[in-house]
C-alpha cells in the first residue's frame, strides 16, 4: 500500500535529499544508469532558488540502503517506479515536476501512468524506451544483444574498481579543487553485483507499451551525438507519447545536465513557464 | 644541465612521446587533439587517423555504454576518473585490455576545455581479475541454485502434494524423533489416526478426481479444527493423523469426538451431497517413552479396532502390560547366539550402471537366519546390535566377508573392477577403532580402497555432524568411497551435507516407489539427482522395481540403480551365476 512507509524509512532507503525553496513547487530528480544523485550537481543551482528540489538514489546506487535491494522487486523498472511513488507519498509531494534521465525517464513514465494525479509535468532527459533493436517489428534502439553482453563484461572488468574496499584512489585534478576528495572517490560508486543486475534490467527492458498510457504533459530533451538515445529514438518517443514536446538541445553526449547544464536548465525553465 | 632556477632541464616533448604509457589530450567532447608516440605505436593507427576521432570510438560498444553513463558524468562533475577498465581496439581489430585515468580541465578565458588522458596496457591484471570475477560469479550462482534446490526439496520432501499438509516426514520434522512424555505443563502428546470410512466406494463410484477433492476438503476441515499447537498430516490415501498436546486421555478422546462431528457435516462433490464418516484411533504418550512414530503406530492399531467395532467412532490404544527390559534381553541373547553359531550371512545386491546397463558393483546386506522368525533383514536387528555394542564385531565381520568375496571374484573376469558397498551404522561411525579396522581389512584382502564404498545413513550423519566429518575425512584418506544412504528421509541440512566428503547420494526407496504415480516423488527424485550432480557426485536409486521407474531414472540422468527389477540381494553362489550371465 502506497503511503504506508514513513518519510524516514523512505529517506533512508533512497537517501533522499531535499534542497531549495521549501514552499516552492516540487522538482523531483531521478538519476539514470551508472550514476547517482551527484550527477545533478551542475543542474540543481538553476532551480534551487525557486523550487523545492528533491534528489534521491535508486536502491543499489549511491548511498541508498543496499540491504533494501531485492532482486525480484528490482527485476523490472516497475519496482523502481514504486519507489518513486513511495517517495512522493511519504514526503506528501503534489504537482510534482519529475525529471528523469535515461532509464529513469521510463521509470518516470511508469510512475505517471500509475498515479497521474501526482505529477504536473515530466521532463524526460535522453529517454529511450528500448535500447536493443527489435528484429520482429524493425524497431531500432541502437544496440544488439551482443552489445549489452559486452556491457556486462565491461562491468565485470571494473568489478574490483567498483567494490568499495578495492577502489583506486583518484589522484585529483588541480583544475577543479572545489570538490572534496571524498566526492571524487565515492562518485557514483555502486555495488558491482547490483550494477550488473540493474544493467540487465535497464538495457534489456522494453517500455514502449507505456508511452500511450501516459496523459501527463512531458518534455523530451534530445541531445546530439548521444550513443544511448539517438535522434530516431527521441522522435519515436515523441510520436507515441501524447502531450509531449520534443526539444533538441545544444549539447552532445548522453548527460546534457552535466556537459551543458545551462542549456538544459534553460530548456526546462522555458517549458515549465514563468517562475513562480 | 639546469635552468636558471637550478632545476634540471627536462625534454618535455620526449617525456610526452616516449612515456611508458599512452598520453592523449581530447577536447571537452572527447575528440583526440594530441596523442603520444607510445599510444600510436601500441594501437597501430596512424596519428592522422587518431586526431579528431572520439576516444570512446576506440572502445567496444559495451565499454562505450559504461563510458557514456558512468565516466563522462564523473569527469564532468568531479573532474577526474581513475583506473577505468576498458578495451582499446587497435588497427588490427584486436582488443587491448587497458586502464584509463583522466582529468578534465574546464574552459578558461581563451582556452577551451580539455581532457588529459593516460591509458596503459593491463593485460595480465585483466586476465587475473576476470578469472577472479568469473569464479565469484560461478560461486554465487551455484550457491543460489543450491539454496533454491534445497528449499524446494525440503518442501517437497516434507509435504503431501495433493493436500499441502505435512506428510509423515514433515510430522517427524515438526515434532522431532525424541520421546515425548507428560512433563511440560503436565501435557502429553497424543496422536489421532484418522481413517475415512468407505473412501474406496467414493473413489470407485465418483472417480479419482472426486476422491481427490474429498481428501482436500477433509484436509481443510481437519486443519481448521486443530489448534495452533497441533498438526495435521496426511500419511497416505485416506489416512490422516492429528498430533497435539493434551491434558490427558479425556482431552484426547474429546478431540476425537469433535473431529468426528466436523467430518460428519455434509460436503458437495460433483453436484452431489455426500456425508462421510471416519474411524479414529487414539494414542497418548505414556510416562516419557513414546516418540511421535511410536504414537502413530499405536494409534494405527487402535483405528483397526474402531473399524472392527462398526466405524464412525474412536478407540483408545492402551499398551499391553509387558516388560520391555525382559523382551530386549531375550532378543539380544538370540542375536549373540546367532552371530556365534553362524546364523548371520551376507547377501549381495547388484548395482547397475544405468548408462551401460551393466553391473558396476554390489551392495553387501547382512541377514539373520532366525530359528523361529525366518530370514530377517537388518532393520529387524541392527538397532539392537547398535545398542548392545554387538554391531562392532558384526560390522567387522560383514566387511571382511565382503572383501573376501571381492578377492575371490577378482580372480575371474566378471569380478574385475566391481565396486563393493558395505553399510556402516551410526555407532560404528563414532567408534574410534573404525579407521584401523577398515585399513586392516583392506590390507588383509589386498583390496584396492577405491573399490570399497562405505554407506552411512543420512540420519547417522546428522546425529553428530561434527564428529561424522572427522570420521569421514579419516576414511576418505584411506582412499575408500563414501555414500549417503537413505537420502531424503533425514531432512538434513544440505548445506551441512556439502561438508561431508561423500562420493555418492543414495536416494531413498520410498521416493523411487512413487515414481510415475504423480505423487510429487518424481520431483523429489529429480531434485536429488540434480543436487548430487551439482556437487559433483553420483546419484544412486535404491528399490527400483519396475522398468517404468528405471526408464524415468535414466531420463533424469541417474547414474546407478539397484532393486528387484535387476536382482534381489543374492547369496554368493547365485551372485556368481548372475554376474556370469550378465557379463
Amino acid at each position: 500500500m502506497l503511503g504506508a512507509l514513513t518519510a524516514e524509512a523512505v529517506a533512508k532507503r533512497n537517501n533522499v535529499t531535499v534542497l531549495g525553496r521549501a514552499d516552492g513547487p516540487v522538482m523531483l530528480f531521478a538519476h539514470g544508469y551508472g550514476c547517482d544523485q551527484d550527477m545533478w550537481r551542475r543542474l540543481v543551482p538553476y532551480f534551487a532558488a525557486d523550487y523545492r528540489v528533491v534528489l534521491f538514489d535508486h536502491v543499489g546506487a549511491g548511498h541508498s540502503d543496499l540491504d533494501a535491494y531485492d532482486r525480484e522487486k528490482y527485476g523490472t523498472l516497475d519496482g523502481y517506479a514504486t519507489d518513486v511513488l513511495e517517495i512522493c507519498a511519504a514526503l506528501d509531494l503534489a504537482d510534482v515536476i519529475l525529471v528523469g534521465h535515461s532509464v529513469s525517464a521510463m521509470i518516470a513514465l511508469i510512475a505517471a501512468a500509475r498515479e497521474p494525479e501526482r505529477f504536473a509535468r515530466l521532463i524526460l532527459v535522453a529517454p529511450s524506451p528500448r535500447y536493443t533493436n527489435d528484429a520482429d517489428d524493425g524497431y531500432v534502439g541502437g544496440f544488439s544483444h551482443e552489445d549489452i553482453e559486452g556491457l556486462l563484461k565491461s562491468l565485470d572488468s571494473n568489478y574490483f574498481a567498483w567494490a568499495e574496499a578495492l577502489a583506486p584512489m583518484a589522484m585529483g585534478n588541480p583544475d577543479s579543487p572545489e570538490y572534496a576528495e571524498e566526492l571524487r572517490s565515492s562518485f557514483c560508486r555502486t555495488n558491482p553485483s547490483i550494477a550488473r543486475h540493474f544493467a540487465r534490467v535497464t538495457f534489456l527492458s522494453d517500455s514502449r507499451s507505456i508511452l500511450d498510457r501516459v496523459q501527463c504533459d512531458s518534455l523530451i530533451l534530445q541531445c546530439s551525438d548521444d550513443l544511448l538515445a539517438p535522434p530516431e529514438v527521441g522522435t519515436y518517443v515523441h510520436q507515441h507519447l501524447g502531450h509531449s514536446t520534443l526539444v533538441h538541445l545544444q549539447a552532445t553526449g548522453h548527460c546534457p545536465h552535466v556537459s551543458a547544464p545551462e542549456a538544459t536548465a534553460g530548456a526546462i525553465l522555458q517549458y515549465i513557464g514563468p517562475r513562480p | 644541465m639546469t635552468d636558471t632556477a637550478g632545476r634540471p632541464v627536462v625534454n618535455f616533448e620526449a617525456l610526452f612521446h616516449q612515456a611508458p604509457c599512452g598520453y592523449l589530450v581530447t577536447d571537452d567532447g572527447g575528440r583526440i587533439a594530441a596523442v603520444n608516440d607510445t599510444f600510436v605505436r601500441w594501437t597501430g593507427y596512424s596519428r592522422t587517423t587518431l586526431l579528431g576521432t572520439k576516444l570512446q570510438f576506440l572502445m567496444p560498444v559495451g565499454d562505450q555504454i559504461l563510458y557514456a553513463t558512468h565516466c563522462i558524468p564523473q569527469l564532468g562533475i568531479t573532474g577526474s576518473v581513475s583506473e577505468i577498465a576498458v578495451d582499446i581496439v587497435g588497427a588490427d581489430h584486436i582488443r587491448r585490455p587497458a586502464l584509463l585515468s583522466a582529468s578534465r580541465f574546464a574552459a578558461a578565458g581563451q582556452e577551451s576545455g580539455s581532457i588529459r588522458v593516460i591509458i596503459f596496457s593491463a593485460h595480465e591484471r585483466r586476465l587475473y581479475e576476470t578469472e577472479l570475477v568469473s569464479a565469484l560469479r560461478a560461486a554465487e550462482e551455484s550457491d543460489a541454485k543450491r539454496a533454491l534446490a534445497e528449499q524446494e526439496l525440503r518442501r517437497l520432501a516434507l509435504h503431501d502434494a495433493l493436500t499441502g499438509l505435512p506428510n509423515r516426514a514433515g510430522l517427524k520434522a515438526r515434532f522431532g524423533a525424541a520421546p515425548h512424555g507428560g512433563t511440560r505443563e503436565r501435557k502429553s502428546l497424543a496422536a489421532l489416526f484418522i481413517d475415512l470410512d468407505h473412501f474406496k466406494a467414493v473413489n470407485d463410484s465418483l472417480g479419482h478426481s472426486a476422491g481427490d477433492n474429498l481428501l482436500v476438503s477433509v484436509a481443510g476441515r481437519l486443519a481448521a479444527a486443530v489448534q495452533a499447537s497441533g498438526a495435521v498430516a496426511r500419511l497416505s490415501g485416506d489416512e490422516f493423523v492429528v498430533v497435539d498436546e493434551v491434558a490427558g486421555t479425556d482431552d484426547a478422546t474429546a478431540l476425537a469426538a469433535s473431529l468426528l462431528d466436523v467430518m460428519a457435516a455434509p460436503m458437495h462433490l460433483e453436484g452431489l451431497e455426500i456425508v462421510i464418516s471416519a474411524s479414529i484411533g487414539i494414542a497418548v504418550a505414556q510416562g516419557g517413552g513414546d516418540t511421535v512414530e511410536d504414537l502413530i503406530r499405536r494409534a494405527d492399531i487402535a483405528v483397526y479396532r474402531a473399524k472392527e467395532r462398526g466405524r464412525n467412532r474412536w478407540e483408545l490404544h492402551r499398551p499391553a502390560p509387558s516388560d520391555p527390559a525382559v523382551d530386549r534381553l531375550r532378543a539380544l541373547g538370540e542375536l549373540r547366539r546367532g552371530i556365534g553359531e553362524g546364523a548371520l550371512r551376507v547377501h549381495y545386491q547388484p548395482r547397475i550402471d544405468l548408462r551401460t546397463g551393466r553391473a558396476s558393483g554390489v551392495e553387501a546386506l547382512v541377514r539373520w537366519q532366525h530359528p523361529a522368525r525366518g530370514l530377517l533383514p537388518p532393520s529387524e536387528f541392527i538397532a539392537m546390535a547398535e545398542e548392545s555394542g554387538l554391531v562392532r564385531p558384526l560390522g567387522a565381520w560383514v566387511l571382511d566377508e565382503t572383501l573376501k568375496l571381492a578377492e575371490s571374484l577378482r580372480r575371474n573376469d566378471h569380478g574385475a573392477g566391481l565396486e563393493f558397498a558395505v553399510n556402516l551404522s551410526a555407532r560404528q561411525l563414532n567408534d574410534p577403532g573404525l579407521v584401523d579396522m577398515v585399513e586392516g581389512a583392506l590390507e588383509r584382502r589386498s583390496m584396492d580402497p577405491a573399490l570399497l564404498l562405505l554407506e552411512i545413513t543420512e540420519t547417522a550423519l546428522m546425529s553428530d555432524p561434527g564428529a561424522a566429518v572427522e570420521s569421514l575425512n579419516a576414511l576418505k584418506n584411506l582412499g575408500v568411497g563414501l555414500a549417503v544412504d537413505d537420502f531424503g528421509t533425514g531432512y538434513s541440512s544440505l548445506t551441512y551435507l556439502k561438508k561431508f566428503p561423500v562420493n555418492e547420494l543414495k536416494i531413498d526407496r520410498s521416493f523411487i516407489m512413487g515414481l510415475g504415480l504423480d505423487t510429487g516423488d518424481g520431483a523429489i527424485v529429480g531434485s536429488c539427482i540434480d543436487l548430487a550432480h551439482a556437487v559433483g557426485i553420483r546419484a544412486v536409486a535404491e528399490g527400483v522395481e519396475t522398468s517404468g521407474q528405471a526408464q524415468a531414472l535414466q531420463d533424469m540422468g541417474c547414474d546407478l540403480a539397484q532393486g528387484y527389477l535387476f536382482a534381489r540381494p543374492l547369496p554368493v553362489p547365485q551372485l556368481r551365476e548372475w554376474l556370469a550371465s550378465h557379463a
